[in-house]
């Protein structure tokens, strides 16, 4: 299997707390992975330290043969792009001037603007199905709506590798489905390697052709869906009893919480 | 989809639009700059105001017109682009679109620093007050900046509490010391309400290599600074190194801010209210609105020099004073359209 990214031993602290020790993992290029695992689990921090906006306490991560730590700061830009956890930008701001901010990897001083960009932001707009709205203000946007023009920014950016980190955290169900099928189809059809942080198991088992589950700084397991979700490996994960069943309609595993199973939430609430 | 291409392959700072605008802005300030001129106690005609500049003859015409308008002619629009400048990457640097270089505190220390000099050094000349005033201003820079990067984050928020926190220092510091020696309160009140008036050309001439080097970092950084726009963690995704762009930004304002107060004192507002101007203007893109806040704030400045000779002739009002009304109350209808 060819990888995007290479993790070897990697160790990242915040201050005395270790957020994760010694992770190896491997993302399949081409593939959608996703990093999931109950709160605290350490899949935010991997994420971002596969962007290097985490220093490695210890450890190492290779861009195909590259050290990430060795690339400048706008060559890894042109090589991952990062949609942040709950981005910001002005509400004044216009969906065409927040989408052309991605293209700022690929520019210099001398050169700051190129054909390139103005067909990358095109691009990206149409790709996202946001090119109606290219006037628009972002405070004017629903949820679902701002999530597209944000994917879009990260897809003007063109970068191999797509960095996301909870992109439906807030939004409804339809647009959760809506948002993750765009960015299966920027997998599929663009053959971007894509990297997402779900907390939500089934949408996580739904999307990902890579499951990594994580628990307390380290990666548990890591496979298909199929193989992966087991009703005692994620008893062991998430701490909750449950049934797994294949989804009928995408024959997915899905997912049935029973009840939470750790010691201390069952000693509570029996009190 | 035809109108969508026709306006992303072009980038905003491109558009014909701005650059008709920018053209007539600056005859604007052109016009104003000579109206500068012959406006005030006394009026003077264009052929008076010609000689005066080429065939100076020692009259008190001449003198008057040479050694008292043309300062502050000069002098206005070149305080008036510099706090506009810093204006703007202050909201920027801070997320904030109510903060200014007066948020930062860099007025406030170079009060301080003037009282401090002229209380202690027993300085009293105004280009000995403009060193103080702008070493003042550098040194708060620099202070604000040093707390604010010390926790690593230097998050938009603690660079506004550190700033505010050193406004207030310094303030009353500046308080304490004026309301003990009322002889420096008068001779300091003038200066810390701000001021064109008396100064001599020298002054803009000093000012000029801060104005122009803070300028130049600010336009340099305009495309850094339109990412800043967005949270910590997308700029740095987008390849902008936070702790470098935010260092060369806040020398930008300390050297803008200190050529600004080191000529006309703390002029208040023209920072917080230029770069409102300026996005209605040209929109958020930082190439175009900073030199839009330049020519606004140039603008701005030597109009309320001039209302400045007229609110109560024949005496005249400091210009601190009717940059800070007018700005007042165009703040609030800001903030009654829309949030500023």
């Amino acid at each position: 299997m060819d990888k995007a990214v290479t993790v070897t031993a990697l160790t990242v602290a915040y201050g005395a707390a270790t957020a994760l020790s010694a992770i190896d993992l491997g993302i399949p290029k081409g593939k959608v992975t996703v990093l999931a695992g109950p709160n605290g689990c350490g899949k935010s921090t991997l994420l971002r330290a596969i962007r290097r906006l985490h220093q490695p306490k210890s450890g190492e991560i290779r861009l195909g043969d590259l050290p990430i730590s060795g690339l400048k700061e706008k060559e890894l830009a042109r090589h991952i792009g990062l949609l942040a956890q709950n981005p910001s930008a002005p509400g004044d701001m216009t969906v065409e001037e927040l989408v052309r901010l991605g293209r700022y990897p690929h520019q210099t001083m001398l050169q700051p603007w190129s054909a390139a960009d103005g067909e990358a932001i095109q691009a990206a707009m149409f790709g996202t199905g946001v090119s109606h709205l290219n006037d628009r203000r972002l405070g004017s946007l629903s949820g679902g709506q701002l999530q597209r023009v944000w994917i879009a920014m990260v897809l003007a950016q063109e970068t191999d590798i797509i960095c996301l980190d909870e992109p439906v955290n807030h939004l409804d169900m339809a647009h959760q489905i809506d948002c993750l099928d765009l960015v299966r189809r920027l997998n599929r059809e663009h053959g971007r390697t894509v990297v997402l942080v779900l907390h939500d198991l089934n949408l996580a088992a739904r999307y990902a052709d890579r499951l990594v589950f994580l628990k307390g700084g380290s990666v548990v397991a890591e496979g298909e869906p199929v193989e992966l979700m087991s009703e005692v490996l994620i008893e062991d994960v998430f701490g909750i009893s449950c049934r797994v069943i294949t989804d009928p309609v995408h024959e997915r595993p899905l997912c049935i919480p029973i009840r939470n199973s750790t010691p201390r939430f069952r000693a509570e609430t029996a009190a | 989809m035809p109108l969508a291409s026709s306006t992303t392959s072009i980038p905003a700072h491109w558009r014909i639009g701005h650059r008709a605008l920018f053209a007539g802005l600056g005859l604007l300030l052109f016009v104003l700059m000579y109206l500068s001129l012959a406006l005030g106690y006394r009026l003077y005609s264009p052929a008076e105001i010609w000689a005066a500049l080429t065939a100076f003859d020692g009259s008190e015409t001449h003198v008057v017109i040479r050694d008292l308008r043309l300062p502050r002619a000069v002098m206005a629009p070149m305080v008036g682009a510099a706090l506009g400048i810093a204006g703007v990457i202050v909201q920027t640097l801070s997320r904030n679109r109510i903060a200014s270089p007066d948020t930062l505190g860099l007025n406030a220390g170079a009060a301080f620093a003037v009282v401090l000099a002229s209380g202690t050094l027993g300085i009293s000349s105004l280009p000995g007050l403009s060193v103080a005033a702008a070493s003042g201003a550098l040194l708060t820079s620099f202070v604000v900046f040093g707390l604010a990067a010390a926790a690593g984050g230097m998050s938009p928020l603690r660079i506004v509490l550190v700033g505010v926190t050193f406004a207030g220092l310094f303030d009353s510091f500046v308080y304490v010391v004026l309301t003990a020696n009322e002889t420096m309160l008068d001779q300091l009140l003038f200066w810390l309400a701000g001021s064109f008036a008396d100064r001599k050309l020298g002054l803009a001439l000093n000012g000029l290599p801060f104005l122009l080097v803070g300028s130049v970092l600010a336009i340099t950084l305009a495309r850094p600074l339109d990412i800043l726009q967005t949270d910590d963690s997308t700029a740095r995704g987008l390849g902008v190194p936070l702790g470098v762009v935010r260092g060369i930004a806040f020398l930008a304002v300390a050297l803008l801010s200190g050529a600004a107060v080191a000529m006309a004192g703390p002029v208040m507002f023209v920072g917080l209210v230029v770069p409102h101007a300026a996005r209605a203007l040209v929109g958020l893109g930082h190439r175009s609105q900073i030199v839009a806040a330049a020519l606004v704030g140039a603008l701005y400045a030597t109009l309320a020099d001039i209302v400045a000779r007229f609110v109560i002739y024949p005496r005249e009002a400091p210009v601190g004073a009717v940059t800070a009304i007018v700005g007042g109350l165009l703040l609030l209808v800001l903030l009654r359209r829309r949030a500023a």
